[in-house]
């Protein structure tokens, strides 16, 4: 640092000794691009270790054999991902990854399944609610604000709290919705739910599916508001004066042109969908409901270094392809 | 789900349904702008309503006394309010929401330094790497937190340096949290920074200001209002973090576990010990900080979250 003090040219302000004034020319003189990177660096020195430094290493973990002392095995080269894969390593996982046939339980209690009924069948009803509640919001009315908070306040609650409302919620003989034995709510004898719910592996992922729901729901009607409120509002005076139906008006105008918002919202819903973990743990347990995520964990309390790495990546793998599956349908839309 | 929606009707459109149906419904024909204004109030109370309903009923739950449990329906049986001291006695759990509390502020101010010098850079200046930089941040905030997990718990447990250990000390949450959280707020905070106008920037550093007095001198103040949208997003995202909170300390609320371990605590002590009354005093009591944050601070959550989720 000392040896750049020669260049009193710079745009140094006010000359002087000391190493603070030595350190604040020594920045003057930078390049932009060396500036840009030194404010840069502490930043992308906890990136770097915090968050590269572990996934490069999952990733080394998942191509080692497991050892049943808990450390790592010999190297396997890409036998885990062919192992779990393939379902020959259900048997040793603590819940298997793949379904073993296509009847309803070993659906829901395979990892990889469970997640993905979990994910699709969530994210599309909060793409419904969502849109709703932004067309609500999207109007002008006296209390706009607190209908706003109020719609807010599920997404700001912290994920444990959320699985306590919902464990006490179906909870038998006190929640609402699950009567005691030998006095059933209706829900129990028309419909889905058994007498424990909560110990039934269907059942247990329907009450988190609905958790996630009123959770997240808001998440989705803020970016679909964002995008309506980015509508050209002269377009609608154009449709009113050509006499438009109001329907005609949103399907014609509104839905088009907040279809990229919803894209967006469906696309950030089903990153966070793929990671279920804190729900499930406080509602029902992981060997009730086996996410992937849950997968790892129990796993990894197993002993399973190696499959436990080839899992989470494999998690990475899903997401990483739906990420990009979105982005093309994202960029059709934008294109067309 | 459980409701009936229309039960909250007749507030808003009483005068219409107080008299015949079938005018109403002739007059809603004539004009169809009627119809839509009441299905417009029924969805808003069912939205209010399924998103509200749950945090009174928890409310109705904790009053309700510990012999009358099984008998709580809409209405709480009986009234019973010392529940919300039981769940500071039965266990410590003001240290849980201290211990909460100290690592959501701790992470927020780390954040917020690194995200304001990275967003400065990011939406002010240009330089070769720029866009593969931004895109590499992106690309991480997609990874699920089980990705990162493994490798951080064997060098958080001293295996990877030994002598490192930070297990069980606010370190090893508080680090995941900062670079999870980041990327998040480097967005947003782009996106502000880069809407300040280059005159003023200028105009400074004419007058004889250094680079980084101009960033935190004429910079920093303009773009206040997005370091607060940042900030308030951190603290509620940590506080809410479920997986590294719970994986990363035993649930000592000595070793700093935060309200996920005191909240598992009450679930797991059972119905003996801890009544369900309890467990939902303890969650309204947990959920306070986050509700009264939600309320002060609506506009900047909205207005972040939707920068730093369309930026993209």
């Amino acid at each position: 640092m000392a040896t750049e003090q020669s260049q009193r040219t710079g745009g140094g302000p006010r000359t002087g000794g000391g190493t603070l004034s030595g350190v604040t020319r020594w920045m003057e003189n930078l390049s932009e691009t060396g500036f840009a990177y030194l404010l840069l660096t502490p930043a992308l020195l906890l990136l770097g270790t915090i968050a590269l430094w572990p996934l490069l290493s999952t990733f080394r973990l998942s191509l080692f054999a497991d050892s049943l002392t808990g450390g790592l095995g010999n190297f396997a080269g890409i036998q885990n991902y062919v192992a779990v894969l393939t379902g020959q390593r259900n048997a040793l996982l603590p819940a298997p990854f793949l379904p073993s046939s296509l009847t309803v339980d070993a659906l829901f209690g395979s990892a990889l399944t469970v997640t993905l009924i979990f994910t699709v069948v969530s994210v599309f009803f909060e793409t419904i609610i969502g849109f709703g509640q932004a067309l609500v919001l999207n109007q002008d009315f006296r209390g706009r604000r607190w209908v706003r908070v109020a719609i807010i306040i599920p997404w700001a609650v912290p994920i444990v709290i959320q699985g306590m409302l919902f464990y006490l919620l179906f909870q038998p003989g006190i929640g609402l919705f699950i009567g005691r034995e030998g006095n059933p709510t209706i829900l129990q004898t028309l419909g889905p739910f058994s007498a424990t719910p909560l110990a039934n592996t269907v059942d247990a992922t329907l009450i988190i599916i609905v958790a996630d729901i009123w959770k997240t729901t808001a998440f989705m009607a803020l970016l679909i508001l964002a995008g309506l409120q980015s509508i050209d509002r002269t377009l609608y005076d154009v449709a009113r004066v050509a006499g438009a139906s109001k329907w005609q008006t949103f399907k014609r105008i509104t839905f088009p042109l907040v279809l990229p918002s919803v894209l967006v919202a469906m696309l950030f819903r089903t990153i966070q969908a793929m990671r279920i973990y804190g729900v499930i743990e406080t509602v029902a347990g992981c060997t009730t409901v086996p996410s992937l995520s849950c997968l790892v964990i129990s796993s990894f309390n197993n002993t399973l270094v190696g499959t436990s790495a080839t899992i989470a990546f494999i998690t990475a793998g899903i997401i990483a392809l739906v990420v990009s599956v979105y982005i093309f349908k994202y960029a059709r839309e934008e294109m067309g | 789900m459980a409701g009936e929606p229309e039960s909250g009707r007749p507030d808003d459109t009483g005068e219409l349904t107080r008299g015949p149906f079938e005018r109403w419904v002739a007059k809603s024909i004539k004009n169809p702008e009627r119809a839509y204004r009441a299905m417009f109030y029924v969805v808003t109370i069912f939205f209010l309503f399924t998103t509200l309903f749950p945090f009174y009923w928890l409310l109705a739950l904790a009053v309700t006394p510990e012999d009358a449990l099984y008998e709580v329906g809409l209405l709480p049986a009986g009234f019973d309010p010392t529940v919300f001291v039981d769940v500071f006695t039965k266990i410590p759990f003001h240290v849980y929401m201290f211990n909460s509390i100290v690592l959501a502020v701790t992470t927020t101010a780390i954040v917020l330094v690194l995200a304001s010098l990275a967003g400065y850079v990011f939406g002010r200046l240009d330089f070769p790497g720029k866009s593969v930089l931004m895109l590499a941040i992106l690309a991480i905030s997609y990874f699920p937190p089980a990705a990162f997990f493994l490798p951080l718990w064997q060098l958080f447990n001293g295996n990877v340096i030994t002598g490192l250990e930070l297990y069980n000390t606010p370190g090893a949450m508080i680090l995941p949290f900062s670079s999870l959280f980041m990327p998040l707020s480097i967005f947003i905070l782009t996106t502000f920074f880069g809407q300040i106008p280059d005159g003023l920037e200028d105009a400074a550093r004419v007058e004889g200001t250094t680079r980084l007095g101009a960033l935190f001198r004429v910079i920093m103040p303009l773009s206040a209002p997005g370091v607060a949208t940042a900030g308030v997003l951190t603290f509620i995202a940590v506080y809410n973090e479920f997986f590294f909170s719970y994986l990363m300390n035993n649930g000592e609320p000595s070793n700093w576990a935060p309200i996920v371990a005191g909240i598992l605590q009450l679930q797991r002590a059972g119905q003996f010990q801890i009544t369900y009354s309890v467990m939902a005093a303890g969650s309204i009591i947990a959920v306070l900080p986050v509700a009264i944050l939600v309320v002060i601070a609506q506009e900047k959550i909205v207005s972040g979250l939707t920068a730093g989720a369309l930026k993209e």
